[in-house]
């Protein structure tokens, strides 16, 4: 009696410590806006296939997924954010930390995370520093990785790259040889070295630029500018804009029924809300992206589908937290164990199929840009869908459309 | 640009006079600086938003709505929240914020964060000397005007608006003379924010409404009322114009700089002060005891 | 030995005679025993956050509660000495002890500068001009980013200590002294001063006091005090960014002045040590977390309706009552005054009284 009683104590025990067994993956984030819902919701979509097929194998021991939602409001607050980071860290225990977004925080729980020598794995901020940190101090900062999005130079690229293809549309169906080209991009540090580079690449690309114009990110009147742009004469406008003067753009273009197309990175416009906060006014509008039902990758268009019935809505790239969790899975199971130290070689070595193509890191533990690796896509806004385009050759794609002249 | 320039100019500075004329009277008559004033002009938007959005009622149905319910909450949040702190100043001016504070999170926390648009009242535009003006900048200015009338006509031609002047101008005296200085400073809180609130209904279609679009006319608002004097509604009228047209020169003249708008107004309303500290029409104040 | 005796006997006459330094004194210990006690890394983040900020709230408080400047742009001063600490560790190569001075100096000129511009202006005007100056300052960071990293700010920096437990004692030490100093100045003659021009400017002036003086004192030291306060924060946090200047962190500190009672120095110091912390427990919770800043308003706005005058006044008000003969305060539960021997206690229960200042 006592012994069935001592055996089913120690089994319970050997349960329990047995359930403790989980890998800790805190997912940081402002989760009460949308960069933060999309960090969790690409997690969860991870963590619900990894556990479902049973977990992930540790060195021949099987080990569930728990995420530590960690809302660090980095938005409103700095402080906050490595506040958050500090707590999952020291009182939740995690293990590996995936999120950010807003650039100064992460830099801020960057040096957190490498105080205490933790992968943390970037899925929002795009600025360099991130990257130049892992150069210039490599033992310490050799923990932090960037999955997505690419970094803000690799940006620039695609931007170009795409540019080109609209340009050449103008030409075909306008006979403009020449484009016109009106710079709009907000007043921010990001921007400073497209905006140089467009300065000297677009003539080279057989594009003239008429004007650079620069409201603040915050800007809910782009009057002036528009203004000036069209009396300029501009065909295209390559806008550079990450906060609400996107809306502004996309809503005050409509108004006026401009005849320039507007192109470029235009944050707000990557979102599902976009269309109703232009009040449907936000037509022809296009920008770089990161997800459409398109074949990036065999990955992809599974991913979006199952995203949209689970959430009713479109991902932005911080569900790239998704990607994040699968490479996380494969260089554990690779290198069999959850040490960082020793997944930190591994991941520098990987190459691996995300959604939206092959990643590889380079020594800047930043993606490797590139046709073949990832390059992300350009989406317009055609009455209300937004519509991939760009790069032509991937399946899925749909032609460009300008505005009637 | 000339005239890109007037028509902007007057337009953003019809709307800043919405807002700092209303600021104003508070001040005036309730020595308050309710730091929450903008915070009303948000809620109208989102109360316009979600009438005209979610239940379908026309523009100006909802219109009138969002305005009336706005309104009736602000009385409401002075009676319950300022007027047993009046003697406090200190307690009264961050009651302010903390009201704005959570009103800005209430939105947050049912509206999201992300950015919303109010479809315009009236569609296209009209070219007037080279400019496309939008008719919804036109009902802006149409109806900031009417809204300015009202007032004055209120304040100078009717006996509540005597009454007012009258507590604005020495409260205590008025309270002396017999007039029921608490009820006429409610009346002139419901006055005000009733002039934030039609800002916001009229206003918000232009702009993007978020939880935090109270902030940036916050505070040109404030430079536009320091600017003008404190408690002189001729102050702040003309105060809006001149700040209108500055951020509108600003933009228009100077491209690259187009964010150094808000910087470039708030150093006008410095230089102001530093040659006359009240304010342009503002008066002094006796002090108080 | 001596010593010894005499610390006993200061003890024993001058603190634990009165439940409010009694209090202090509990608190200082606590606060220097924490990390042996409770070595956390998590909580004693937080308490440098607080402790940092402590020094932010008590400086604001000298400037508004004891000269009547209420300063809506105390911001500028802390993202003063942020920046400066920051740029001169980075671009020099400083050692941050050294740069700490230097943006407490920067911030101390930028503090006599706001004071002079805004000498002639009175009350409201002064509080809502004061605003624009951290705003100004924002515009003209935005404009050279490459000095001083634009919208991202300057990252990168130095610790000052590499322990968390210590930073903790570099924070709670020198919160403890500057909020010392800075209580021992409002305390002193310099402090009687100082609350004759916030009551009344004319008869201050008129009694022959040069007040333009003392304003301008007042507003370098207060402003040195958040300089200070802000480098400590750069260092603490590694990053130095345009958050530092926000009209939010503005409204904060008015909001912890005024919560934790003007005039005291160490008011807006508890605000801090309460608000802070209870803000990141609200927001460390999965459920409501988002819902952090909206619980804070309504708790500010729940307590500012039964304590008008902040909380420190209120609690103070409980625990002890001034002697109406010699002014001087003494412990709730005493029946006459512990220096003068009036009556504290009405001799007809249940009277109340009127004249006495509390």
């Amino acid at each position: 009696m006592l012994r069935s009683f001592v055996v089913g104590l120690a089994a319970f025990a050997i349960a329990l410590g047995a359930q403790a067994q989980t890998i800790k993956i805190a997912i940081l984030g402002p989760m009460a806006f949308v960069q933060g819902e999309n960090h969790w919701a690409g997690a969860e979509m991870a963590r619900d296939e990894i556990n479902k097929a049973g977990g992930l194998n540790v060195g021949g021991k099987r080990m569930p997924i728990e995420l530590i939602r960690a809302d660090t409001n980095e938005i409103q607050s700095v402080p906050d954010a490595t506040n958050a980071i500090e707590r999952v860290i020291t009182r939740d225990k995690a293990d590996f930390l995936i999120g950010g977004f807003r650039s100064e925080a992460v830099l801020a729980m960057q040096e957190v995370a490498m105080d205490y020598k933790k992968i943390f794995l970037g899925a929002g901020a795009a600025h360099s520093k991130l990257g130049l940190n892992v150069e210039s101090n490599y033992e310490r900062y050799k923990y932090w990785f960037r999955p997505t999005p690419p970094k803000d130079v690799d940006l620039v690229r695609a931007n170009f790259a795409a540019l080109g293809s609209v340009a050449e549309q103008l030409r075909r169906q306008l006979g403009k040889q020449t484009p016109k080209v009106a710079i709009l991009a907000e007043k921010a540090i990001w921007v400073e070295g497209i905006v140089a580079a467009s300065q000297k690449n677009l003539p080279a690309m057989k594009m003239e630029v008429v004007g650079v114009w620069q409201p603040s990110a915050v800007a809910t009147d782009v009057t002036a500018e528009l203004s000036a742009i069209e009396r300029a004469g501009a065909d295209i406008v390559f806008t550079l804009l990450s906060g609400p003067v996107g809306i502004s753009v996309g809503r005050q273009m409509g108004e006026r029924k401009m005849k320039a197309i507007a192109f470029g990175i235009n944050v707000e416009a990557q979102k599902d809300e976009f269309w109703q906060a232009t009040a449907g006014k936000g037509n022809y509008v296009s920008t770089l992206d990161t997800f459409a039902e398109v074949e990036l990758s065999p990955k992809t268009i599974p991913f979006v589908r199952a995203f949209k019935a689970r959430y009713q809505k479109s991902p932005t790239y911080n569900a790239g937290t998704y990607d994040a969790i699968m490479l996380l899975k494969t260089v554990i199971e690779q290198a069999g164990t959850t040490n960082a130290d020793r997944l930190v070689p591994v991941l520098e070595k990987i190459s691996f199929t995300t959604l939206t193509g092959v990643l590889e890191f380079d020594k800047r533990h930043d993606l490797v840009w590139g046709p073949g690796k990832i390059t992300g896509i350009a989406v317009q806004w055609q009455d209300g869908k937004k519509v991939p385009f760009w790069p032509p050759q991937v399946k899925g794609m749909q032609p460009f459309k300008l505005p009637e002249h | 640009m000339l005239q890109d320039i007037l028509v902007t100019g007057l337009v953003n500075g019809g709307v800043y006079a919405l807002l700092a004329i209303g600021f104003s009277l508070i001040f005036g008559v309730a020595r308050i600086v309710n730091i929450a004033h903008t915070a009303f002009y948000m809620l109208a938007a989102y109360c316009f938003y979600a009438l005209l959005v979610k239940t379908g009622l026309g523009f100006l149905l909802s219109g009138v709505i969002a305005v009336g319910a706005v309104t009736l909450l602000s009385v409401l949040c002075y009676r319950l929240v300022i007027e047993p702190v009046r003697e406090h100043e200190a307690a009264v001016l961050i009651a302010t914020i903390a009201l704005a504070l959570i009103f800005q999170e209430l939105m947050l926390f049912s509206f999201g964060g992300h950015y919303l648009g109010i479809p315009s009242t009236l569609e296209g535009g009209v070219r007037f000397l080279g400019v496309s003006i939008p008719y919804q900048r036109m009902l802006i200015l149409v109806v900031a005007a009417a809204m300015l009338t009202g007032v004055w006509f209120l304040l100078y031609r009717t006996r509540l608006g005597l009454a007012i002047r009258a507590t604005a101008n020495d409260l205590e005296v008025a309270n002396l003379m017999g007039m029921n200085v608490n009820r006429v400073a409610m009346i002139a809180v419901a006055i005000s924010v009733a002039l934030a609130a039609v800002a916001g209904v009229v206003v918000a279609p232009v702009f993007v409404v978020d939880p935090f679009m109270w902030l940036a006319p916050l505070v040109t608002m404030l430079a536009i009322v320091v600017l003008g004097g404190l408690g002189s509604l001729k102050g702040s009228l003309i105060g809006a114009l001149i700040i209108g047209y500055v951020e509108a020169i600003t933009v228009f003249a100077v491209p690259a700089g187009a964010y150094l708008k808000g910087a470039v107004a708030l150093g006008i309303m410095v230089v102001v002060l530093l040659a006359r500290p009240e304010g342009l029409f503002g008066v002094a104040f006796e002090e108080e005891r | 030995m001596y010593l010894l005796r005499r610390g006993w006997a200061e003890l024993r006459n001058e603190v634990f005679v009165l439940p409010s330094r009694t209090l202090v004194l509990a608190w200082v210990i606590a606060l220097l025993a924490l990390p042996v006690v409770y070595g956390d890394p998590y909580v004693m983040r937080i308490l440098t956050m607080t402790c940092i900020f402590a020094i932010f709230a008590a400086s604001w408080d000298l400037l508004a509660g004891y000269t009547g400047q209420v300063n809506f742009g105390h911001a500028l001063f802390f993202g003063a000495g942020t920046y400066t600490s920051a740029l001169m560790s980075l671009k020099l190569g400083l050692s941050p002890w050294a740069t700490i001075w230097a943006g407490a100096a920067v911030a101390f000129f930028f503090g006599f500068v706001v004071g002079y511009l805004c000498l002639r202006l009175r009350g409201s005007y002064l509080s809502l001009a004061t605003l624009a100056f951290p705003l100004i300052a924002l515009g003209i960071l935005f404009a050279f980013p490459d000095f001083s990293g634009g919208e991202l700010g300057i990252s990168g920096l130095r610790r000052l200590a590499v322990t968390p437990t210590a930073n903790y004692y570099v924070a709670a030490i020198s919160m403890l002294v500057a909020v010392f100093a800075l209580w021992l100045l409002a305390d002193s003659k310099v402090g009687i001063v100082l609350h004759a021009i916030r009551d009344d400017e004319v008869a201050a002036r008129a009694s022959g006091i040069n007040t333009p003086r003392y304003k301008l004192m007042v507003f370098a030291i207060a402003a040195a005090a958040a300089g200070f306060a802000g480098a400590l924060f750069a260092h603490y946090l590694r990053v130095a960014g345009p958050s530092t200047l926000e009209v939010a962190l503005s409204f904060q500190v008015v909001i912890w002045g005024i919560f934790g009672g003007v005039a005291t120095v160490y008011g807006p110091v508890a605000a801090v040590f309460i608000l802070y912390p209870l803000t990141e427990w609200l927001g460390s919770f999965r459920a409501f977390g988002e819902l952090r800043l909206l619980i804070f308003a309504v708790v500010v706005l729940l307590v500012l309706l039964f304590m008008p005058r902040g909380l420190t006044p209120w609690v103070r008000d409980k625990i002890e009552t001034q002697c109406p003969r010699c002014k001087q305060r003494n412990g709730v539960w005493r029946k006459i005054c512990r220096l003068c021997g009036a009556a504290l206690q009405p001799e007809v229960p249940g009277a109340q009284r009127l004249v006495g200042h509390q």
